[in-house]
């Protein structure tokens, strides 16, 4: 996480996403997570590097990884045109990591204060890990569960053919029947490797096909850190053994030498905690299986409509591209104007906008304010858009009838406004 | 459980297989360089012509400036899509045409005598927008015109700013040409993936953003459309030359003319390569083709000066701008999806 907060802000990102934009698209019910203005927000990403350089050594162990995560979350939460599964992946980790005492074995703090170091750990404390891979790509896996993954091997026949120039392989990726076995691949891999990682038997292999599986999904598509950090993650499912000489490898690189001090002392949560540890843990993980599935609660096309689509570990399933284009009328003379977005979103929030209906609903709102601030007593805002899924063709997304500015932001709500995907005419 | 039905068309092609570097060579030879020398050549002119008025300013010397300049500006149509690469570093496309230019700022340099073409107030006081203000607009006729370079008290700055805009286009132009020629050229050549750096990417990236000027900023912002119905006329692109619908037409035809490859390899061939679909079950790229020759047809049922049409005929106007915007999403969004290539002019991390 260190590598990837310095990557974050040496990239600039810092600025083009979180202090050049004017306006954010919070998430309900955080829209009070702003930015602090551009002196703050640097401060909180170094905070967060510093926090997550301390977790990486083990100082002050508990503090870090709680700031961290309270960092980490906080920039995440500020707009959801940054939304990647791996950053709340990431941030599911940090919490979960706080409640563990990894700062005890192998760190700074338990050079400074080798009274507080242990040996062993009770079991829970590597199983939510375990557990909480095993949900992820299982539910990963799930999701390729449909026509257009695997009948139609889409998007995957979109985007294999656009990196054929890649070396070797290049010509391979314009073949149909690859993105077939890509497409088949991707889906017997994330929803069966969990449970091959957790046998003691297959986990070496099932290991391999992990490291070939985001090696080659780094090198063709644009995800950042996410294959990277699942490599190093998924190591949480190896033995002791393989931790513990894992662990002397980096130790010869420092000239450390791993200790065992007490070798009957084994971590114990105070029993106060107990309760509350076991309670938050059993709601975090029915929350995790829940969540997914919620969907279900709302009609129409899940790709198209986005209800229930976020958090769930739909990672690079669709591709989806769309233009909107908003029109503010002032009703008391009739007359209307077109807004140009990129007077008030940058692009990145301009693509991630016109093809998610909550975002869309969110810039409407900010629209009628602006023009309110402009004299417009009751400003009308509809949008015109036009989404393109999956090699669809682009088609009417939302309909051109409905006053946005009037309809309400809800956290469960369906938006009844959103044009059905195949009624295109 | 998940979806059964399935969202996109079928396509049938089982190779997909595009020779990228082979548009990105006849696009670069056929198309962008050419583009560069023809503008290099008509900025030579043109120089030569105010070096010559400004030598010994009359009538004769005033048309065939103002001929000079007619000529440029529609050579710059065809220039103007290229803004990346050496052109992008430069900001060549903001330096040479940012209008409506700022007639008070142009004043203020000439009476004052002192120009810095580094300042982001002068960006609207320099370019083709200004010298076609110099040119056309600081008379009611050419005669009234030529007095302003004769016998009014600031002739004699007024003649030396024109010198340097004209100069300073002349340096910015030679510079692209020779970086295109130098390394550039393999350097874009080499590019031949479909991510953001690729030049494939940027350059159906400024396609668009150019295509996007055409509809807002020559037609659209004038008409009023983003203004409930206040109309702008002074804000089209030559504004004083009224030459703003002839432009607009030479802009579209360049687009085309880079989507279609000219007679080789181009953004067509990929689309219809891909098997694209379009949402009413044509192939996209007979969209694509029928939509600028749509589009063409509403443009040319206007007439120069188009300032003027947009008060006159303003429906006519707002139904050119319609069908450029359907231009637009065509090129903006179909396009671009069905060759995974992304929109964006940052970059970021895809999920």
């Amino acid at each position: 996480m260190l590598v990837s907060t310095l990557r974050f802000i040496s990239r600039g990102w810092v600025s083009s996403f979180y202090i050049k934009p004017r306006f954010h698209f919070t998430f309900y019910g955080f829209g009070w997570v702003k930015p602090f203005g551009e002196a703050g927000t640097y401060a909180l990403f170094a905070v967060m590097a510093v926090a997550a350089l301390m977790v990486t050594i083990g100082l002050l162990y508990r503090a870090a990884i709680t700031l961290f995560f309270l960092t980490f979350s906080y920039a995440e939460l500020m707009d959801k045109t940054t939304y990647l599964n791996h950053y709340y992946f990431v941030s599911i980790v940090a919490f979960l990591l706080i409640l563990v005492p990894a700062g005890r074995y192998f760190s700074v703090d338990a050079r400074l204060w080798p009274q507080s170091k242990v040996d062993y750990v009770p079991g829970w404390c590597i199983n939510i890990f375990k557990l909480q891979l095993v949900l992820v790509y299982f539910f990963a896996g799930l999701s390729k569960l449909n026509y257009d993954w695997l009948i139609a091997a889409v998007p995957l026949r979109i985007w294999l053919p656009a990196n054929s120039q890649l070396w070797l392989v290049g010509g391979l990726l314009t073949q149909l029947w690859v993105a077939y076995v890509f497409s088949w691949f991707g889906f017997l891999f994330d929803l069966l490797i969990g449970f091959f990682l957790l046998n003691d038997r297959y986990r070496g292999w099932a290991y391999l096909f992990v490291l070939i599986f985001h090696l080659s999904t780094g090198w063709f598509f644009k995800i950042g850190m996410f294959p990277y950090i699942m490599i190093f993650v998924t190591l949480v499912f190896f033995s002791t053994e393989t931790h513990l000489k894992i662990l002397k490898a980096i130790g010869r690189l420092f000239g450390a030498k791993l200790q065992n001090v007490a070798p009957d002392k084994t971590y114990q949560l105070p029993s106060a905690a107990k309760e509350i540890v076991t309670a938050v843990l059993v709601l975090h993980f029915v929350l995790q299986v829940i969540v997914p599935f919620r969907y279900l609660m709302y009609p129409g096309k899940l790709y198209w409509t986005e209800e229930g689509y976020r958090f769930s570990w739909r990672v690079m399933l669709m591709e989806k591209g769309g233009t909107a284009f908003f029109h503010v009328k002032d009703p008391q003379t009739g007359k209307r104007a077109e807004v140009i977005n990129s007077e008030y979103l940058t692009s990145f929030q301009e693509t991630q906008m016109s093809t998610q209906p909550d975002m869309i609903l969110q810039y409407a709102h900010f629209l009628a304010d602006v023009y309110r601030k402009k004299g417009l007593q009751n400003p009308v805002v509809t949008a015109e858009s036009y989404v393109t899924l999956n090699g669809s063709g682009s088609r009417l997304f939302i309909d051109t009838t409905v006053n946005l500015a009037a309809q309400q932001e809800t956290l469960f709500g369906h938006n009844k406004w959103i044009r059905p995907f195949k009624d295109n005419k | 459980m998940q979806s059964c039905k399935k969202s996109g068309a079928d396509s049938g092609s089982n190779n997909n297989s595009f020779d990228r570097k082979g548009l990105l060579s006849n696009v670069s030879t056929n198309i962008i360089l050419p583009a560069y020398t023809s503008f290099q050549t008509s900025v030579n002119t043109f120089n030569a012509a105010i070096v010559a008025f400004n030598a010994a300013p009359d009538a004769t010397k005033l048309t065939a400036a103002q001929n000079a300049f007619i000529a440029l500006y529609k050579q710059w149509q065809w220039t103007s899509l290229y803004d990346f690469g050496p052109a992008s570093q430069a900001n060549f496309r903001v330096n040479i045409n940012t209008f409506p230019t700022d007639v008070t700022q142009i004043n203020a340099n000439i009476a004052s005598g002192t120009y810095n073409p580094n300042l982001l107030a002068n960006l609207a006081a320099k370019g083709l927008p200004a010298l076609d203000y110099l040119l056309f607009g600081v008379g009611a006729d050419n005669n009234a015109i030529l007095v302003q370079y004769t016998t009014d008290s600031q002739a004699a700055n007024r003649k030396t700013y024109l010198a340097t805009l004209t100069t300073e286009v002349k340096t910015r132009t030679d510079a692209i040409v020779s970086a295109w020629n130098g390394s550039y050229k393999a350097t874009f050549l080499s590019a031949d993936g479909t991510d953001v750096g690729s030049s494939l990417g940027q350059m159906v990236n400024q396609l668009v953003y150019d295509e996007e000027i055409l509809k807002n900023f020559e037609i659209g912002i004038p008409a009023g459309v983003q203004s409930m119905g206040t109309t702008y006329p002074t804000k089209v692109e030559a504004y004083y030359s009224k030459i703003s619908l002839q432009l607009a037409l030479q802009h579209l035809q360049a687009m085309q003319n880079l989507y279609l490859g000219k007679d080789g390899l181009g953004l067509d061939d990929y689309v219809a390569k891909v098997n694209a679909k379009y949402s009413d079950g044509r192939l996209l790229n007979d969209a694509i083709k029928a939509q600028f020759v749509i589009a063409q047809t509403k443009l040319q049922a206007l007439s120069d000066p188009l300032s003027d049409n947009i008060t006159t005929n303003n429906a006519a106007v707002v139904a050119a701008y319609t069908e450029l915007q359907k231009l637009t999403v065509m090129l903006k969004t179909d396009m671009t999806s069905s060759l995974g290539i992304l929109i964006t002019f940052v970059d970021n991390d895809g999920d």
